[in-house]
């Protein structure tokens, strides 16, 4: 590999990632929660949905399931998850409640229009042995 | 004797290829696509190009070195170029599956199945560290069979550019005869679905016959469509976190680990692997997939199940406590 060659492909790289951006790739959105629990069941192996509470920007959920919340965020064009065990670690957000998940990479998650009573309802179930 | 290095050749027609998938995504699906991902992807394989670049003399001068005690005399001509294609392909199925088993060799290739996508530049989704992970161990054999260093460096350049566009959805299924012999985007997507019933399957890079014939093979189902990335999705697109992350896993619980038991376990055994059991590899998520579908009797096509494959990608440790608890 000579500088050319490194040069031509960092050119190409950011050509390529440029014209993604400008055919509108990878726009999507958590749209209701029946998506939320399909998409919580399908990338957890055994959970179980039951409810879900939902960003009202569509970047974001929690789903209480048999084992735990699923907390889900729009990741680019797919959904990323963890597994939380409740009481969720809560903070108070603009317009909403961020919900973090101790992994600084994946960062927290904040769901719009939604209050700390909402998820504290939802994850109930779980936390009342 | 100098031979080109194919690969060279190639980069211009990967490019385009994924240009060509990009507008294919913009009339289909435009989620089959993610512009960050692109970037991540590409930059790594970028970074992998470099790092081989910059390691590739020490890992020649090894095959160099090595051939001197070769069993055989084998010359340049083609049909032993077709042969060594063939065997350096076996050498490869060892490589991947050992890739998928063996946690030290996984936090290498865990880079390319981290993307939640797969597209044409999934495929260029490459390590950094593969020198450092010593996965050129497995070729070695080649050389001390007796071929020599410059045709086994072709031909695995040959069958990575064959892997190329196999890296796609956009073909759903290549004319049966294909199918059976080749390695196919279908049989590709299996590979690198997190899906319990396609865990750890598929791992020939040219021919599938190897799957076939040590039990490793899964057919795509039209009823279950893969869902691509690793077991724990990383949920980042940051490229050095996205380059480095199982090693940084590996050392954490190392360095955790009571007792050198423990700690061997940690690099040498399955992805998922923990002392107290407290978390998943791939064998005990089939099997629990399994034990559930069983229970639920909504298994499908238990004539195609054909036994649990051992181990590995991508661990889980599912359930991790939250912060506040």
């Amino acid at each position: 590999m000579n500088w050319l060659q490194l040069g031509g492909s960092l050119a190409a790289i950011l050509l390529l990632a440029w014209i993604a951006r400008l055919l509108r790739l990878g726009e999507s959105r958590i749209t209701d929660p029946e998506m939320a629990k399909a998409t919580a069941e399908a990338m957890l192996a055994g959970f179980e949905a039951r409810d879900a509470l939902l960003s009202g920007d569509g970047n974001a959920a929690i789903v209480s399931g048999n084992a735990g919340i699923a907390v889900l965020k729009r990741h680019g064009a797919k959904v990323a998850v963890r597994r939380l065990v409740p009481p969720l670690a809560l903070r108070p957000a603009v317009e909403g409640v961020r919900v973090e998940t101790g992994e600084s990479f994946f960062g927290g998650v904040t769901l719009f229009g939604v209050i700390e009573d909402d998820v504290r309802r939802l994850e109930a179930p779980l936390t009342l042995v | 004797m100098t031979l080109p290095n194919p690969v060279d050749y190639a980069v211009p027609a990967f490019v385009l290829l994924v240009l060509a998938e990009m507008i294919v995504a913009r009339l289909r699906d435009r989620a089959a696509y993610e512009p960050r991902d692109t970037l991540t992807s590409l930059s790594l394989g970028l970074g992998s190009t470099v790092a081989g670049a910059l390691t590739g003399g020490l890992t020649y001068l090894l095959a160099v070195w090595l051939w001197q005690f070769r069993l055989f005399e084998i010359g340049y001509s083609w049909y032993w170029f077709v042969i060594a294609f063939v065997i350096d392909d076996f050498a490869y199925y060892l490589f991947h599956r050992s890739a998928h088993r063996v946690r030290w060799f996984w936090a290498s290739h865990v880079i390319h199945h981290s993307s939640q996508h797969y597209n044409l530049s999934t495929a260029l989704r490459q390590t950094w560290t593969g020198f450092f992970s010593l996965g050129f161990v497995f070729r070695l054999p080649l050389f001390l069979i007796g071929f020599p260093p410059a045709m086994i460096f072709f031909v695995a350049a040959l069958n990575l550019i064959y892997q190329f566009w196999i890296h796609t959805e956009v073909i759903t299924r290549m004319p049966r005869w294909f199918e059976a012999v080749m390695n196919t985007p279908s049989h590709h997507r299996v590979h690198h679905a997190i899906n319990p019933r396609y865990l750890d399957s598929n791992y020939a890079g040219v021919f599938i016959i190897w799957d076939r014939m040590l039990g490793t093979f899964e057919a795509e189902r039209d009823d279950e469509r893969p869902i691509y990335g690793i077991v724990r999705q990383l949920g980042s697109f940051n490229l050095v976190w996205s380059a480095f992350h199982e090693w940084v896993g590996i050392a954490r619980d190392v360095w955790a680990a009571p007792g050198l038991r423990a700690k061997i376990g940690y690099i040498a055994m399955p992805p998922g692997w923990s002392h107290d059991g407290s978390r998943d590899t791939s064998a005990t998520l089939k099997a629990q997939w399994r034990t559930r579908q069983d229970r639920t009797g909504k298994i499908l096509g238990e004539e195609q199940w054909k036994k649990p494959i051992l181990s590995s990608s991508g661990l889980d440790q599912a359930g991790a406590r939250s912060p506040a608890a």
